[in-house]
């Protein structure tokens, strides 16, 4: 069985300013504004599985314009520029950051996937078994984004997919 | 000077590649282990610095540091890992193996010329 984590939303919260900061808005004039709307719309997800003594999913999700505006400050590219492989390379990237980051706060003996990217609605993208235990949500620039945490119902390694 | 960036996200390699382009490093990229080891074979010139991702298929960052510090040809790089993975055993584990330096990311430019500039591989001040 995995063990119980509580990842507060303030956790999450610090880690993604992290990335804004670091990445996505280095100049600190457009961060991911939250607002706390679980039902909030998303087209693309990306995640990262975690396993060993916590087993579950880390899953950032955004509008696809989202997407590219932060494929586009990734790559310094023109958002029209941004194409499919640049979308995926980079939510992957920002899964993993993120994931690898959740991994720290969580006890040791936990290892951490590679990011898959679903180029899909929040109504196509399923964790089997598993629960949602915490989320960031909010929008940037508009556009919604969010990060949350996902954890396996019955703890065990076998059969899960993100 | 010449660094390597070694990591499996194209959009973490340009963003390292952006940075030390700026320091005037030539840089050359790889996207996992195996593939930066295969490319140092065919190099004459062995770059001075390679910054390196942990978590990459067919070879990880760790294997390709233990990998590099026993090839004598390549002992004299500066190996900077450059990973999320944050916690302490695995930074010890990483600096055992022959890492110099060891960035968390997400991190800033600031934050990784800095660690440059401890290494001695860019002025300091150069981030000012």
């Amino acid at each position: 069985m995995s063990v119980d984590v509580v990842v507060k939303e303030g956790d999450l919260a610090e880690m993604v300013e992290q990335v804004w900061v670091s990445y996505l808005d280095p100049e600190g004039v457009n961060p991911l504004v939250p607002t706390g709307d679980a039902k909030q719309p998303s087209e693309v997800h990306s995640s990262v599985s975690i396993t060993g003594s916590w087993t579950g999913h880390v899953v950032y999700a955004s509008s696809i314009k989202a997407a590219k505006m932060a494929a586009a400050a990734f790559l310094a590219m023109e958002v029209e520029e941004i194409g499919v492989e640049d979308l995926s390379d980079v939510l992957g990237e920002l899964a993993n950051i993120v994931g690898g980051n959740v991994k720290a706060m969580l006890p040791p003996g936990c290892f951490l996937s590679l990011p898959q990217v679903v180029m899909a609605p929040d109504s196509a993208t399923k964790y089997p078994s598993a629960e949602r235990i915490s989320g960031l949500y909010g929008v940037w620039d508009g556009e919604p984004v969010s990060v949350s945490m996902w954890q396996s119902r019955d703890g065990r390694n076998e059969g899960e997919s993100a | 000077m010449r660094a390597m960036v070694i990591d499996d996200s194209r959009a973490m390699r340009m963003i390292l590649k952006r940075i030390v382009s700026k320091l005037n490093f030539e840089a050359t990229e790889a996207g996992d282990g195996q593939e930066a080891l295969d490319l140092l074979a065919t190099m004459t010139e062995v770059p001075e610095l390679a910054l390196i991702d942990w978590n990459m298929p067919n070879m990880n960052g760790l294997e390709f540091v233990t990998r590099v510090r026993s090839d004598p040809r390549l002992r004299e790089m500066t190996l900077v890992m450059v990973t999320t993975e944050s916690e302490q055993s695995q930074i010890v584990r990483a600096l055992a193996a022959g890492a110099h330096e060891y960035v968390i990311k997400p991190f800033t430019e600031g934050a990784m010329i800095e660690k440059l500039a401890l290494l001695g591989l860019v002025p300091t001040g150069a981030n000012s």
